[in-house]
């Protein structure tokens, strides 16, 4: 364990005044106790996005504490500075303006951060994916899935994408003839947000897709929990391809399909070992399941 | 934008970045065009859908372009769902073409509280309100939508009427109160066990639709004697008492003058028994009186009527009034008879076009197909085809019974259980109760009791 010099603990309290100092006029602000606020952007230690989004962390964006920020950068030109930044030399600056035009859910920005999503820099992409999920919008959606397109099925973008898309968006693209990553990326989003809606287009996809497609959809329709796809899972345990076996096999089990018990306990000797352990957890949570009633 | 030169709540406008010296490795970020311009008939189109809209009419001609330039175009096949009860949900839909179905789950049963069309939008109360979906929407035929996303909403609206804003979260909460109420008053109706209203409509005179109707009564009264009444609005000649050997002395258009207090008992007094069980109301003695039965005098007997009885089985009878129209909303189910004639299946497939523009459910509407005649002109198959549905009910060809039941007075699905008709019509009969069968009343314990109102999927 090494001490701090004197030197350092003072710096190091001066930050830490500074972030309180700067915390409280934002508190201030999105409370509507002041209506103006005097920030500068490079302040030495202080991560202004993180305090902003700090603060606007779960508001919805019609929020009064988000609308009052939004209107006081605004007008002391912060939201200009804020936005030109994302177009700065360092990619620290570049990912905390990212941060804070998500936070504030500056909609005029996404252009601009869907231009970033490219960047080289990892946290650039990765601030600026979080920052589309943020503002969400049909817009931000767009540009999640160009960027899957260029940059293939990647975690960030999809749970992003999952976030950002309006009611109907994912079902819609489903049907729309689209690149081959950007099908399993929409299925997988479908997925994550749980969207009832898109059973139908992820059964068809389930029906004709790829084989890549039809693992994704697999979990995608587990995951949503709905019954209505548990025949067309079911019949997928007898798919040559393992990989289809092992994610019907978790599907079923994510489902509490007890219709599909015989089948499961069928791929118990299943020559692949994870389609066997995949059988064996799905069989495990259905008698989870028959034991607390479900 | 510079500081201090707005004020309010207004959009923030983006400065174009500065672009990053030539050592930087990354790109410069450039603005893309994400969202394509709409056409210029593209453009009209939108806004004739938002124009037409309730609550955004009024708002001015600039504000709607802006929000007519950020809709998505959705197609949604019939029978799709499109916004689910209790998820969360961030976007208006404007009805382009189509119509929708609104359904709210309520055990035992799904309780449509609206069929919306042209011209309505949905999903206002989760955008603006930021409540959960209060209903499940389907798409009840091929549907073209246009979606407004809420950043969309938000972003147009930012330095404009916010009172707009207000007014459309008003117009969301009225609908939500609206929608609510309707279906808790659905739920009363199925737990109160007032009666199941069925229409039997004939389009062509002779397919036999007063048969089916008093055979149908004779069915239901089996299993729930004393509980089926039909109420015979087969105008102008109602001979549904007389079939059944019955003689009316007063009927529902004698009851168009009286005062509300003595309009129950009344009316009640002018219900025919038979023997077997079924009852029977006359729509109208004679055929001058059928003017008097107005669709104010029909929802007055059906309010009255609904409180005493399991099954309320009317018979539509040929032409379509203002009375059928009101009776077609207050249905629970409706029964279309066609015979297998050319005409009379046209007559069938137009009526069904008919009461799918009503807004009837395709759940809440069964075909049924009887043979007049031992070697049907069309076949079963071919009017299928021309109905563009399966047919639900078939009454094979039952020789001259009917005619015969009809002189002696009898209802052959309560004497010849094993004739055509008779069974026709228990086929009839268990498929309305798969329906709308209801749990027995305390004092009834031991009656079948097929539970699952609405139990289909929708749309």
């Amino acid at each position: 364990m090494t001490s701090a010099s004197p030197v350092a603990m003072v710096q190091q309290a001066q930050v830490g005044m500074r972030r309180s100092a700067l915390r409280h006029q934002l508190q201030s602000v999105a409370s509507g106790k002041t209506s103006s606020v005097s920030i500068s952007l490079d302040q030495a230690g202080v991560d202004v996005g993180a305090l902003i989004e700090e603060i606007c962390d779960g508001r919805a964006l019609d929020s009064v504490e988000i609308q009052r920020l939004v209107v006081v950068f605004t007008n002391s030109g912060l939201t200009d500075q804020v936005i030109e930044r994302l177009g700065a030399k360092s990619p620290q600056q570049r990912a905390r303006s990212a941060r804070m035009v998500g936070a504030l859910r500056l909609y005029d920005g996404v252009p601009w951060l869907a231009g970033l999503l490219d960047s080289r820099d990892r946290g650039v992409a990765d601030a600026a994916a979080r920052a589309l999920g943020k503002i969400g919008g049909a817009n931000s959606a767009r540009a999640l899935i160009t960027s899957i397109q260029r940059r293939g099925l990647n975690r960030r973008l999809v749970a992003e994408l999952a976030r950002s898309a309006p009611d109907m968006f994912i079902e819609s693209a489903l049907g729309e003839p689209q690149r081959p990553s950007v099908r399993p990326a929409l299925a997988m989003a479908a997925g994550l947000r749980r969207r009832a809606a898109a059973v139908r287009p992820l059964l068809a996809l389930l029906e004709h897709g790829s084989r890549r497609e039809r693992v994704i959809t697999c979990r995608a329709l587990g995951w949503i929990g709905s019954g209505t796809a548990v025949p067309a899972i079911r019949e997928l345990l007898q798919d040559q391809d393992w990989k289809i076996r092992m994610s019907a096999a978790k599907a079923l089990g994510a489902l509490r399909a007890r219709s599909a018990k015989d089948a499961l306990k069928f791929l118990q000797i299943d020559p692949n070992v994870r389609v066997r352990r995949a059988a064996e957890q799905a069989l495990h949570q259905l008698h989870e399941a028959t034991l607390s009633g479900a | 934008m510079r500081p201090g030169t707005s004020t309010g709540f207004e959009a923030p406008r983006p400065g174009r970045p500065v672009l990053a010296a030539d050592d930087r490795r990354d790109p410069a970020p450039q603005r893309r065009s994400d969202r394509p311009s709409p056409s210029f008939h593209d453009l009209t189109s939108r806004l004739s859908a938002l124009e037409s809209a309730p609550v955004f009419y009024s708002l001015p001609d600039g504000t709607l372009r802006a929000l007519a330039r950020r809709l998505r175009r959705i197609k949604v096949h019939a029978g799709e769902m499109i916004l689910f009860q209790g998820e969360p949900g961030d976007t208006i839909f404007f009805i382009e073409r189509g119509r929708c179905r609104v359904v709210i789950e309520k055990p035992p049963g799904l309780v449509t509280v609206a069929v919306l069309a042209e011209g309505d939008f949905f999903g206002e109360g989760a955008c603006v309100l930021n409540r959960p979906q209060q209903a499940s929407v389907y798409a009840q035929t091929e549907c073209y939508l246009l979606a407004l996303d809420r950043q969309s909403l938000h972003l147009v609206m930012a330095n404009r009427d916010q009172e707009w804003l207000e007014e459309l979260r008003r117009t969301a909460d009225q609908r939500f109160i609206t929608f609510a109420d309707a279906s808790v008053q659905a739920t009363w109706s199925l737990l109160l066990q007032e009666a199941t209203v069925v229409g039997v409509y004939s389009p062509k005179g002779g397919s036999g639709g007063t048969c089916i109707s008093l055979n149908l009564v004779g069915a239901l009264s089996r299993r729930h004697p004393g509980q089926v009444l039909l109420l015979d609005l087969d105008f102008p000649y109602s001979h549904s008492a007389l079939l059944a050997g019955l003689i009316p002395t007063s009927s529902l258009a004698r009851m168009s003058t009286l005062p509300n207090d003595t309009f129950e008992e009344v009316l009640l007094s002018a219900v025919l028994y038979h023997v077997g069980g079924p009852m029977i109301l006359p729509g109208a003695l004679r055929p001058e009186e059928a003017d008097e039965v107005t669709p104010d005098l029909i929802s007055r007997a059906l309010a009255a009527l609904r409180k005493s009885f399991r099954y309320i089985v009317v018979d539509l009878g040929v032409t379509i009034t203002d009375a059928t129209l009101a009776l077609f909303d207050l249905t629970q189910h409706v029964i279309v008879v066609a015979a297998p004639e050319l005409s009379a299946v046209k007559s069938a497939a137009d009526s069904i076009d008919i009461l799918d523009e009503l807004g009837t459910p395709p759940d809440r509407l069964s075909v049924v197909l009887n043979h007049r005649t031992e070697k049907p002109a069309v076949s079963k198959p071919a009017v299928e085809r021309m109905l563009k549905r399966q047919i639900d009910v078939e009454i094979g060809f039952d020789g001259g019974r009917p005619e015969q039941a009809a002189v002696e007075g009898l209802i052959l699905s309560l004497t010849n259980p094993r004739s055509e008709m008779a069974r026709g019509c228990e086929a009839l009969a268990a498929l309305l109760e798969s329906k709308h069968g209801q749990k027995p009343r305390a004092n009834e314990a031991g009656t079948e009791t097929p539970v699952g109102v609405g139990a289909g999927q929708p749309g």
